[in-house]
C-alpha cells in the first residue's frame, strides 16, 4: 500500500542533508583561530620561477590549503603563550610565521594548534599539524622511532631545576627524598630519572600535563622542585607572581642536566617539505650573519655585495641571475620572512631578550662568529 | 462411502529471495561481509600508517625499558614496560579495593537516612544527594584535590593528631600495625579464642531457642574473644607493633601513606558514587511492599528490628544489580586520576605513550586491561545475585 | 448523583506536626538538635563564602571564557544570535506542547488552574528556581549593561514564543521539522560566513554543542543495536552485544584516548584527517550508543508478547510491526531513562578537559594561572562555579524529568 509521503518527512531530510552539508563544508574552510586577513596568499604558490613542487608532497599541499598548521605551545611565556582573544605569541610562534611567510607568503596565513606535551608526536605522525614548533628537543629515539625528522636547531637548551627561594635548597644534591614536578611526555621526565639516579637521590616525580597544575603545585608546596627545559624556567620564572616574590621569588641551579637543541620538527618521509621548513628558518640565522634585519631589508635588495643580493633571491652578478636552490621556495622567500618577521637576532630579542622579561643572554645561541661565540651556523646559501 | 482422498500439493519451497532460511543466512552473511571489510579495511590502513611512520607494529616494546618513573611506588626507569603497565593495574584495583567498601557503607546510610522520620535528617541526605548526584565526578574529584587537599599545610608542619594521622598536602599517613616476632604465636591464640567464641555463641543460641530465656550471647562469647586478644597481646611479648608516621625531611615515613592525589580520587568518588548508591538504597527500600512494613508493625516489632529483619533484607536483594553497575562505574571512573596525578592504569598508559611507545598497541592493552576487570566483576555480581535470588516454586 | 465523599484530611496541628517529624523518640530529638546545629552551621558557611569572603572578580572578570571560550570578541554576536533562535525555539516547542496537552481529557482536571498569568509565572518560578537563580547570578556578575539586556531578552523571548506556541497547537506535527531546522539556522549563525568553526568553541557552549550532537548521534545507532540484541539471527545478536558490552565496559577516557592517539591511523593518508572535535564527537557517540542501546532492550523487554501477536495477526511484517507497534511503545515508555543519559553525557563532556578542549571544567583550573590571579588560590573559586554551572543543568533536566516521569504515569498502565 503506498504510504503518502508527509510534506513534514520531505523537509526533515531536506534539512538533515543540509546539515550534513553544512557539517562537511565547515571543515573545510575552517579559519585559523587568530587569522586577521589571512585571504590572499599574494605570492601565488610557486608559479612563477623556481622549481614547481612535485604535486604529492606536503608542500604542495599546505599551498593548496592557504594555511600552514602548526603544533605549539599556549602556556610557556615567552616561546608560547595565547592570549583570551585567541592570539599567539612567542618565540616559537614567530618560527611559525617564517615558516608560513616562506612557504606561503605570508606570515599570518598560521593555524596554531595548541598541543600538550604528550600530544605532539602523534599529531605530528598522524598529519594533524604540518609542523611543530613547541620548545622540543631533538632525540635519537625522535629521529627514529617517532618517525621525525628536526629541522635546524633554534634554541640551544639545557634542562635545569628550578626551586623557590624560600625553600632553602641549594642544588640538586640537596634534593634527596625531593617531590619534583615534570610535564608528562617530555625528555625532561626522563633524565629527571637518570640523573637522581646516577648521583643515588631519590625522589617522586609528579607528572602533570599542563604547566598550570604545576605552577599551583609549586605555589602550594606540593612539589620541591621544578625540571624543565631552562629556557622554559626562565619564561616560568619571569611571570611569576608578585605577591610571591615575583621572578626573584624562584631559583634556577647552574646545574645543567642534560642537553636540549629545540627545533622545528617535521614528519619523515617528506624530504621536499624538511628542506623547505630547514631553509626557512636558516634563512633568519644566514639574514642575521649577513646583517640584514627588517629595517634595512629595503636597502639591502640594491646591495652590491653578490652574498646578499644572491640571499635575496635579487638578480646577481654579470649575467644578472637568480639564485634559486630547488627548494620549491620563491627565489625571493627570504626577503618575505625577513620584512614579516626579522631576522633571528629579532626574534630572539623580541621574545626572549635581555630586554623582555625573560631576560635571556644569547649565550649558546649567538652566532658562531659572535663575541662570545655561540653555536649558531648555517650553511651557506648557494 | 468411499475414501476420499485430498489432493495433496507437495511442499514446494518459496522462490529464494522469499524464502525465510535462505534470507536469513544471507543476511547474517551479508552483515558478517560488512563489518569484516570495514574492520579490515581500517586496520589496513592502520598497520600501513604505522609502517609509513616507521612506528612498529609489534608488541616487544613491553620488553623496553621503561625510562621514567612512577611517583610513591618501587618501580625504577629500567625496569620494563610491561611493570609499569602493572603497578597502573595495581593502581586501579586500589582505588576500588577501597573506594567499593566506603561507598556501599556511606550509600546505605544516606539512603536510609533520606526515609528517616526525621525531617532535618531527611532534608540533610536529601541535600547530599541532590547535590552530589548532579556534579560530573571530574569535577569532584578535583574539587577535592584543589579545594581541600592542596589547602593543607606544607610538609615541613603537618597537621599531627596525635601521632596516628598526619596530614600535608603531599601525603596523608596513618599509623599502622606491624608485625613482631611473635606474631604467629599471637594469631594461633586469637584462632582459638574465635573459635571457642563461635562455639559458645551458637550453644548460648541453641539453648535460648530451646528454653526462650535470653541467651546474652554477645557478652558469653564476647568475653573468651577479649580474653584471647588481650590476653595474647600482654602475654606475649608486643607481637604487634602500631608504627607511627612522622614527617621527616620532605616525606613522612612510618605509617602507611598515601599520595593525595589517591586521597582525592578515593574521596571524590566515594562521595559521587554513595550519592547513587543512595538512591538506590532508597528506591529498593521503597519499592517493598507496604504490607510488609504494616504487617512487621503488627506482629510488634521496633522500628529498628522492622528494618533489620523485614526490610532491608528483601530491600538488599532488589538493590544488588545497580548496585554492582555502580561498583563497575567507580572502577571506569578511577580513569579521572590523571586529572589529579595519580598514577593509574590510563594515566600510566598517557605516561608511555608519550614516550615513544606505539600508541595502538598501548591502548588495546588499556582497553582489554578494562574489559578483563568489568568482567570479572560483572561474573562475581551475577553469583552473587543468583545467591540472592529467591527460590521459588 | 450526590460527589463522591473524600475520605476527611485529618488537621495536623503545629506542635503535632513538630513532634511526629522532629521528636518521635528521645533518640530523634537529639538527632534534630545535632543534624539542626549542622544545618545551621552549613548554610552559614555557605552563604558566607558565596556572599562575603568569596571574590568573584575571577569569574567575572572570564565570564566570556566560561560560557563561550576563546571566541573572538568582536564576533560575539553570533552566539547571542544563535542563543535567541534557540530560546524563541525552545519556547514555541514547549508553548504547543502544553497546548497540546492541555487539550487531552485524561489530564484536564489537573491542569486547568495554570492558565492564569500570576499563578503560572508562580509556579514557573518553584518550577525552574535553580535556572532563575543561575540567570541571577549571572546578571550580578556582569557589570556591562548590555550582556545583561541581552540576557534578560533571552528570557523574555522564551515566555513570549512559549504564550505564540499555546496559541498554535496545530502545529505540533511539525516540531522536528522546526527544532531541525531552528538547529541548522543557529549552526549556521555561528559558523558560515567568516565566522568561527566549532574546532574553536569552548566553554558552555560547547558542552551543550556536544551533549546534543553526542545524543543525537547516538540515538540511531542504539536502538539498532537494542533491535539487534533482541534479534533471533545469531550473528546479529552477537555482534551486538559484543559491541554493546564492549563500550559499556571501558571508560570514556580511554575511548576519548583512543580518538585522540588512534583514529587518525585508521584514515588513510590521501584524506584530510578529521578535527580532534569531530573524531570526539564521533567516539562520544558510539560510547553513549551502548547505554542507550540498554535502555531501549530494557524498553523492547517491557512490551508484552500479546502486542506482537496482535500485529502478527494484523499481517503486520517485522519491519512494520518495529515501526510501528514495539518501538513507539518501548521508546515512550524509557524516555525518563534516555533524559537520565542526556544528563549523564552533559556531565561526562566534562572529560573532554582531560584530552585538551577548553570547556567549562578546563576553563575553571586555567583561569585562576592568569598574570593577574596567579597565585592567589582562587581555584576553588572557579571550581565552585563550574560545578554551579553543571549543576544547574544537570538538576533542572532531572527535575524535567521527574515530572514528564509522572505527567506520561510511567509505571501505570
Amino acid at each position: 500500500m503506498a504510504r503518502p509521503i508527509r510534506a513534514r518527512h520531505l523537509i526533515v531530510a531536506v534539512l538533515a542533508f543540509g546539515l550534513l552539508g553544512a557539517a562537511c563544508s565547515d571543515d573545510d574552510d575552517d579559519p585559523a583561530a587568530s587569522d586577521e586577513g589571512t585571504d590572499q596568499t599574494d605570492q601565488a604558490a610557486g608559479d612563477d620561477g623556481g622549481d614547481e613542487p612535485s604535486g604529492d608532497g606536503l608542500l604542495a599541499e599546505v599551498r593548496d590549503r592557504g594555511t600552514l598548521q602548526c603544533g605549539v605551545n599556549d602556556a610557556v611565556p615567552g616561546f608560547g603563550v595565547v592570549d583570551d582573544n585567541g592570539d599567539f605569541t612567542g618565540f616559537d610562534i614567530d618560527f611559525c610565521k617564517v615558516i608560513a611567510a616562506a612557504v606561503l607568503g605570508d606570515a599570518e596565513a598560521v593555524e596554531y594548534v595548541p598541543l600538550v606535551a604528550e600530544q605532539r608526536f602523534t599529531s605530528l605522525a598522524a598529519g594533524e599539524i604540518d609542523v611543530l614548533v613547541r620548545n622540543t628537543t631533538r632525540t635519537a629515539s625522535r629521529d627514529g622511532t617517532e618517525g621525525a625528522a628536526f629541522a635546524a636547531t633554534t634554541f640551544y637548551d639545557g634542562q635545569g631545576m628550578m626551586v623557590t627561594a624560600e625553600s632553602g635548597i641549594t642544588g640538586l644534591d640537596d634534593m634527596d627524598g625531593a617531590t619534583v614536578c615534570v610535564l608528562s611526555g617530555t625528555t625532561t621526565e626522563q633524565n629527571l630519572a637518570t640523573v637522581f639516579n646516577a648521583r643515588s637521590l631519590s625522589f617522586e616525580p609528579l607528572s602533570f600535563d599542563e604547566v598550570d597544575q604545576i605552577r599551583e603545585a609549586i605555589l602550594q608546596g606540593q612539589c620541591d622542585g621544578w625540571t624543565s627545559d631552562r629556557s622554559q624556567l626562565a619564561g616560568l620564572r619571569s611571570a611569576w607572581p608578585d605577591s610571591e616574590g615575583g621572578p626573584d621569588g624562584l631559583v634556577i641551579f647552574d646545574d645543567i642536566i642534560s642537553k636540549e637543541p629545540l627545533g622545528p620538527a617535521v614528519r619523515d618521509g617528506d624530504d621536499e617539505w624538511f628542506d623547505a621548513v630547514n631553509w626557512a628558518v636558516m634563512s633568519t640565522i644566514i639574514a642575521e650573519e649577513l646583517g640584514i634585519t627588517s629595517e634595512n631589508v629595503t636597502e639591502q635588495l640594491e646591495s652590491e655585495d653578490p652574498a646578499v643580493s644572491g640571499f635575496l633571491g635579487q638578480p646577481t652578478g654579470e649575467d644578472e641571475a637568480v639564485i634559486d636552490p630547488g627548494l620549491g621556495l620563491e627565489p625571493d622567500f627570504a626577503v618575505t620572512v625577513i620584512t614579516e618577521v626579522g631576522n633571528y637576532a629579532e626574534i630572539f630579542d623580541r621574545n626572549v631578550g635581555p630586554d623582555t622579561p625573560l631576560g635571556l643572554e644569547r649565550g649558546l645561541n649567538a652566532l658562531w662568529n659572535a663575541d662570545p661565540p655561540g653555536l649558531l651556523y648555517a650553511p651557506p646559501y648557494r | 462411502m468411499t475414501a476420499t482422498t485430498l489432493p495433496v500439493t507437495p511442499a514446494r519451497r518459496p522462490p529464494p529471495w522469499r524464502d525465510a532460511r535462505v534470507l536469513r543466512v544471507a543476511a547474517q552473511v551479508a552483515v558478517v561481509a560488512v563489518i569484516v571489510g570495514v574492520l579490515g579495511y581500517l586496520y589496513d590502513n592502520l598497520i600501513t600508517n604505522l609502517r609509513i611512520r616507521g612506528i612498529s607494529t609489534d608488541f616487544d616494546f613491553l620488553d623496553r625499558p621503561a625510562t621514567i618513573e612512577i611517583a610513591y611506588s618501587d618501580f625504577r626507569a629500567s625496569q620494563p614496560v610491561r611493570e609499569a603497565i602493572r603497578v597502573g593495574i595495581k593502581n586501579t584495583l586500589l582505588v576500588a579495593a577501597v573506594g567499593i567498601p566506603l561507598t556501599t557503607v556511606l550509600g546505605t546510610v544516606v539512603g536510609l537516612a533520606r526515609l528517616s522520620t526525621n525531617l532535618l535528617v531527611r532534608s540533610a541526605a536529601g541535600l547530599y544527594v541532590e547535590t552530589l548526584r548532579n556534579l560530573p565526578p571530574l569535577l569532584v574529584i578535583v574539587f577535592v584535590n584543589s579545594a581541600v587537599f592542596l589547602e593543607l599545610p606544607r610538609i615541613g608542619d603537618p597537621i599531627d593528631v596525635g601521632g596516628f594521622l598526619v596530614l600535608s598536602n603531599r601525603e596523608l599517613a596513618a599509623a599502622s600495625p606491624v608485625a613482631g616476632d611473635q606474631l604467629a604465636a599471637y594469631a594461633l591464640v586469637v584462632a582459638v579464642a574465635l573459635v571457642v567464641s563461635i562455639v559458645v555463641w551458637r550453644r548460648r543460641t541453641r539453648a535460648s531457642e530451646v528454653t526462650g530465656a535470653p541467651h546474652h550471647r554477645v557478652i558469653w562469647a564476647g568475653l573468651p574473644l577479649l580474653l584471647g586478644v588481650v590476653g595474647g597481646y600482654l602475654l606475649l611479648d608486643a607481637p604487634v607493633t602500631l608504627s607511627h608516621p612522622a614527617a621527616v625531611g620532605r616525606g613522612i615515613s612510618g605509617g602507611v601513606a598515601m599520595s593525595i592525589g589517591y586521597g582525592a580520587v578515593v574521596t571524590g568518588l566515594v562521595l559521587y558514587t554513595s550519592s547513587h548508591v543512595a538512591e538506590i538504597v532508597r528506591g529498593s527500600v521503597q519499592a517493598i511492599d507496604r504490607g510488609q512494613t504494616e504487617a512487621a508493625e503488627a506482629i510488634g516489632l521496633s522500628s529498628a528490628q522492622r528494618l533489620r529483619f523485614v526490610v532491608l533484607p528483601q530491600a538488599f536483594r532488589i538493590a544488588v544489580p545497580p548496585m554492582i553497575n555502580q561498583f563497575l562505574n567507580l572502577t571506569k571512573n578511577s580513569s579521572l586520576a590523571i586529572a589529579v596525578g595519580y598514577a593509574e592504569l590510563a594515566a600510566i598508559t598517557l605516561v608511555l605513550i608519550s614516550q615513544a611507545n606505539p600508541a595502538p598497541q598501548m591502548v588495546l592493552l588499556l582497553m582489554t586491561i578494562y574489559l578483563v576487570i568489568s568482567i570479572v566483576i560483572s561474573i562475581v555480581a551475577n553469583v552473587v545475585n543468583r545467591h540472592l535470588q529467591l527460590v521459588e516454586r | 448523583m450526590t460527589a463522591t465523599l473524600q475520605p476527611p484530611v485529618a488537621v495536623v496541628s503545629r506542635t503535632r506536626w513538630a513532634r511526629e517529624n522532629l521528636a518521635r523518640t528521645p533518640m530523634d530529638a537529639a538527632l534534630t538538635i545535632v543534624f539542626g546545629l549542622f544545618l545551621a552551621w552549613a548554610a552559614y558557611r555557605g552563604l558566607r563564602f558565596v556572599l562575603v569572603t568569596a571574590d568573584w572578580e575571577i569569574v567575572r572578570r572570564n565570564l566570556r571564557l566560561f560560557m563561550v571560550g576563546r571566541f573572538p570578541p568582536d564576533q560575539l554576536w553570533r552566539p547571542w544570535a544563535a542563543a535567541y533562535v534557540m530560546a524563541a525555539t525552545l519556547g514555541f516547542c514547549t508553548g504547543v506542547i502544553a497546548a497540546v496537552a492541555a487539550t487531552d481529557p485524561r489530564r484536564a482536571a489537573t491542569s486547568a488552574a495554570s492558565t492564569r498569568p500570576a499563578a503560572s509565572v508562580r509556579s514557573g518560578l518553584r518550577r525552574f528556581w535553580p535556572l532563575v537563580v543561575f540567570i541571577a547570578a549571572v546578571l550580578v556578575l556582569i557589570r556591562t549593561p548590555l550582556p545583561g539586556v541581552l540576557l534578560i531578552g533571552l528570557v523574555a523571548v522564551v515566555i513570549a514564543c512559549r504564550a505564540v506556541g499555546r496559541r498554535l497547537p496545530g502545529l505540533a506535527r511539525w516540531i522536528g521539522v522546526i527544532v531541525a531546522a531552528a538547529v541548522l539556522l543557529a549552526l549556521q549563525i555561528v559558523v558560515a560566513a567568516g565566522g568561527v568553526g566549532w574546532d574553536d568553541w569552548g566553554g558552555l557552549q560547547l558542552t551543550l554543542f556536544v551533549t546534543v550532537a553526542g545524543i543525537v548521534l547516538a540515538f540511531p545507532m542504539g536502538v539498532l543495536a537494542a533491535l539487534g540484541r533482541r534479534s533471533s539471527l545469531p550473528v546479529i545478536r552477537v555482534v551486538s552485544v559484543g559491541y554493546i558490552e564492549l563500550f559499556r565496559a571501558v571508560p570514556l577516557v580511554a575511548f576519548l584516548f583512543i580518538g585522540q592517539y588512534l583514529m587518525l591511523y585508521a584514515v588513510p593518508t590521501s584524506v584530510d584527517p578529521p578535527s580532534f572535535l569531530i573524531r570526539a564527537l564521533v567516539v562520544i557517540a558510539l560510547f553513549e550508543s551502548a547505554y542507550i542501546a540498554e535502555i531501549v532492550r530494557g524498553g523492547l523487554q517491557s512490551i508484552p508478547v500479546g502486542q506482537l501477536e496482535a500485529a502478527q495477526a494484523l499481517g503486520l511484517g517485522p519491519v512494520q510491526t518495529t515501526r510501528r507497534v514495539v518501538l513507539p511503545q518501548a521508546l515512550r515508555n524509557v524516555i525518563p531513562a534516555i533524559v537520565g543519559q542526556f544528563i549523564s553525557l552533559f556531565k561526562d563532556t566534562s572529560l573532554l578537559a582531560i584530552v585538551g578542549f577548553f570547556e567549562v571544567l578546563d576553563v575553571a583550573r586555567s583561569v585562576p594561572s592568569q598574570p593577574d590571579f596567579v597565585g592567589q588560590g582562587l581555584s576553588s573559586i572557579t571550581l565552585a562555579f563550574a560545578g554551579f554551572v553543571y549543576w544547574v543543568g544537570s538538576y533542572t533536566m532531572s527535575r524535567e524529568s521527574r515530572r514528564l516521569e509522572t505527567r506520561m504515569g510511567v509505571g501505570t498502565r
